[in-house]
């Protein structure tokens, strides 16, 4: 990397209607976003020259991420706080960051440090309760490995390695909880923690579905083992 | 009027792409106070309709007449319209979310013969009789658009009126006289009478089929000055990947190359060029409010543009540094386009290059009128290959009048030629890397263009040319690729019959055909079927020739080009003599131009280079 490049990660989101978007509509949201707002990005050498910026972990079409993590590189320093206001005025709300701070050049990317997800999960309907849900969960915890077909795949995850931290099952409403659950990325592919309490679900014949799922933070994993935010 | 979105965001986490019916778009205009609604539609799916200009030109025009508000719509994607149907979700706008049947008008722009199955989709989508004369006071007021509409009749029926023409200006006063008809209490019949009144508005019910010069007669619209009529600036930016997914400015409108096949070159007249200034400005303020990381400057013909040089070489100073690219969307087959494209190519990637010769050989060249030489064509290939490119991509047409065997094998000739031009220049350890595509259409006779009496040649015949020309093609090094020929006889069908097609076509969708322009899910035996199902044969319908007396289907509908030119034009085809271009040369007579004509001028920043 360039001497001159100044490393600038941003926490946004992909909120509200805007969940509906793949990672490259995601992506490609933001850069234009950051041309509007006529920060001063760094343009990568190379027969298709483009702006400098890396993403954090994927989010699936759907899942809303309340802080989703974006290094940008500059071509000259400016102050944190006003690249946060260029692009507020330049970005949808529903994308907009909500907090900015320089990150070191050796850093290692976004992508490979951020391993951790805290999720939380929004179940509802007929059969629907705190305690059928949390049995329902504990059932699969249990058995210890989860095995999913996705796409021709097959995907088996080790829930201990998986699961950092124990789910918990909270009680939002009439026939309505909301599972919050901590997966931990790896290198044989993301646990879908919608599908996780889906397939609880099918397994306890409990009627119920998913309705929205939500990423509220997105985590570095230290070597001491515990969590901390990127920025 | 109240939002559906509540109904139906629930339907999004399971259909493909939902990116396509959020809205919240980047420039998305959202008003609050609206008297009058209007639902502007483009019949396709968000990410092909998104590329249009007609509706980004409408919807900015139609935005900033006080208390009217525009929307968008799209054709909703077959898993959608299902999930949709089973909730009972009628067809609903982008920035409200309000049913389309609530609104005042819903403006269709028609922009391929092929689209035409997706309107009736979306008017009974939209819970709407798709028939206009079903159509009562309490529907909004369908009205069409755009270039399809020179010939409306194959689907006069279901519309109320049509545009002719550019609608810059009279989208405004379409609005205005259907807000005074609404405020009047006025009758369905009685509005359209009133509409039919503004200049370029054709109403089909007013209008018996076949009475040409007896009954109503249409002069299609025409903006005086581009400069005048800016774009829109700030278009909506997609989330999507959509087609064509990059800021447009339009350059110029109109385009007297004369070539005979060729709709657009006639009913665009005439030649009006923005200046290099407005064109500058344009770009970097399109850029500004958008985001985009490249501008394409759009046209018929963009090469032809007497500053496209300095217009190309400001902005290639102004974007230095800054990732955007410039691109241009067709090129002239001569070696000044070649080095407008590597002006905007800079040192950077050089993807492939576009050429038409057309035709294979100059004698057939002559007669479509394509002003390109076997040295124009060689010199445009030597020169891009010399300066770095290493694929182009050559347009043909099979099935032009008075072709020969002769002319068929002159498009593999042609092509061997091309291919030993590009491999000369280009250095020995790099030739294994020269690839020559080349595309092969049937020609689809248009109305309004000097082949519209002539009908397109037999689907077996078709095929027996492909053979004669697949023998003469060399192997190594080209890419030969074919337009469907099924698809092409289906143009040639609706292009040039009259309103008896409207009940084949209507056939076909209630048969199941939508999304006809999808290779995948057309399906030609459908249409046969439906139009013989109508008592018609739809490939004796694209075969049909019109004698110089009858009165075309599309006879009352004038852009402004006599038809008097047009068979002139024709006849020298036949005889394979050439007519110049009047932007370059002089006067060629075709009408357009002056009181006599539309009024309008042509309009150039200064002398054009070339030929």
């Amino acid at each position: 990397m360039a001497g001159d490049e100044f490393r600038l990660r941003l926490c946004c989101g992909k909120r509200g209607r805007l969940r509906f978007l793949s990672h490259l509509e995601y992506s490609h949201a933001f850069e234009r976003g950051a041309r509007r707002a006529a920060i001063p990005y760094s343009v990568t050498k190379g027969f298709s020259p483009h702006m400098k910026a890396a993403f954090g972990p994927a989010l699936p079409v759907g899942t809303q991420g309340l802080r989703e993590y974006i290094d940008v590189w500059l071509t000259r320093y400016v102050a944190a706080e006003t690249v946060l206001a260029a692009l507020g005025q330049a970005l949808p709300g529903d994308l907009a960051p909500t907090e900015a701070g320089y990150a070191a050049a050796k850093e290692p990317s976004l992508g490979a440090a951020c391993t951790i997800g805290v999720y939380e999960v929004r179940v509802e309907g007929g059969d629907v309760a705190q305690d059928i849900v949390s049995r329902a969960l504990d059932d699969v915890v249990g058995a210890g490995v989860w095995q999913v077909e996705h796409k021709g795949k097959t995907k088996v995850f080790d829930l201990a390695e998986s699961l950092p931290k124990e789910m918990d099952v909270r009680s939002t409403g009439e026939a309505e909880v909301v599972v919050g659950v901590t997966t931990r990325m790896g290198q044989g592919g993301s646990l879908r923690p919608d599908s996780l309490v889906s397939h609880a679900l099918s397994r306890a014949g409990v009627a119920g579905a998913v309705t929205l799922v939500t990423r509220l933070d997105t985590l570095i994993e230290t070597e001491e083992g515990t969590f901390r935010r990127p920025i | 009027m109240s939002s559906v979105w509540e109904r139906v965001e629930p339907l999004l986490g399971t259909v493909e792409r939902p990116a396509r019916y959020l809205n919240s778009e980047w420039n998305a205009v959202h008003k609050d106070a609206t008297e009058y609604r209007v639902a502007l539609m483009y019949p396709d799916a968000y990410e092909i309709g998104m590329a249009n200009q007609a509706i980004a030109i409408l919807y900015e025009r139609l935005n900033a007449i006080p208390g009217v508000s525009a929307e968008r719509v799209f054709v909703p994607w077959v898993d959608m319209i299902e999930r949709m149907r089973s909730a009972a979700v009628g067809l609903f706008t982008l920035e409200s979310s309000v049913l389309v049947r609530d609104v005042d008008l819903l403006g269709i722009t028609l922009p391929y013969e092929l689209t035409y199955t997706n309107i009736l989709e979306a008017l009974d989508l939209a819970g709407l009789p798709v028939r206009a004369d079903q159509r009562d006071e309490t529907h909004p007021l369908v009205v069409g658009g755009g270039p399809c509409v020179f010939n409306p009749e194959p689907v006069a029926p279901f519309f109320d009126a049509f545009l002719i023409g550019e609608g810059e200006q009279a989208v405004a006063e379409i609005v205005s006289a259907h807000r005074e008809a609404l405020a009047g209490g006025l009758s369905r019949p009685d509005t359209l009478a009133r509409i039919a009144c503004i200049d370029g508005v054709y109403v089909p019910s007013l209008h018996e089929p076949g009475s040409a010069g007896r009954g109503v007669r249409v002069t299609k619209r025409v903006v005086d000055d581009m400069d005048a009529c800016r774009g829109p600036l700030c278009p909506v930016v997609p989330y999507m990947d959509v087609v064509h997914d990059r800021v447009a400015v339009e350059v110029l409108r109109g385009c007297t190359r004369g070539c005979r096949f060729c709709q657009a070159g006639m009913v665009y007249r005439p030649v009006r060029e923005r200046s290099a200034d407005t064109v500058v400005r344009d770009v970097l303020e399109g850029l500004r409010c958008t985001g985009y990381d490249e501008v394409s400057l759009t046209s018929l013909s963009t090469t032809d543009h007497s500053q496209l040089e300095e217009v190309l070489r400001r902005l290639t100073r102004r974007l230095e540094g800054t990732g955007v690219t410039v691109s241009l969307p067709s090129l002239r087959a001569d070696a000044f386009g070649v080095e407008m494209a590597r002006l905007v190519a800079g040192a950077g990637r050089k993807s492939g290059l576009t050429l038409a010769p057309e035709a294979g050989t100059q004698r057939l060249r002559d007669v479509i009128n394509k002003n390109v030489t076997e040295e124009d064509l060689l010199s445009a290939v030597e020169s891009a290959f010399r300066s770095g490119w290493r694929r182009v991509k050559l347009y043909f047409m099979l099935g032009l009048p008075t072709e020969t065997d002769d002319d068929v094998r002159g498009i593999g000739d042609l092509t061997a030629k091309v291919l030993r031009a590009a491999r000369d220049v280009t250095p020995a350890d790099q030739r294994g890397s020269v690839r020559v595509a080349v595309s092969v259409s049937t020609l689809v006779p248009k109305a309004h263009t000097p082949f519209q009496w002539q009908g397109q040649i037999p689907r077996e015949e078709i095929e027996r040319r492909q053979a004669v020309l697949r023998e003469s093609m060399p192997r190594k090094g080209v890419d030969l690729s074919w337009h469907d020929a099924d698809v092409s006889l289906l143009e040639a069908v609706l292009a040039r019959s009259g309103r008896e097609a409207a009940d084949g076509i209507e056939a076909a969708w209630r048969a199941g055909a939508r999304f006809d322009a999808w290779t995948e899910r057309f399906d030609l035996a459908v249409w046969r079927e439906a139009f013989s199902s109508a008592g018609m044969d739809i490939d004796a319908m694209a075969h049909r020739s019109y004698e110089r007396e009858d009165v075309l289907p599309w006879g009352h509908i004038t852009s402004g080009v006599a038809e008097d030119y047009l068979w002139a034009e024709y006849e020298r085809a036949l005889a394979g003599e050439a007519t110049p271009d009047c932007s370059f040369e002089a006067c060629t007579g075709c009408g357009v131009c002056g009181p006599a004509g539309l009024g309008v001028d042509m309009v150039l920043g200064g002398e054009r280079r070339g030929r």
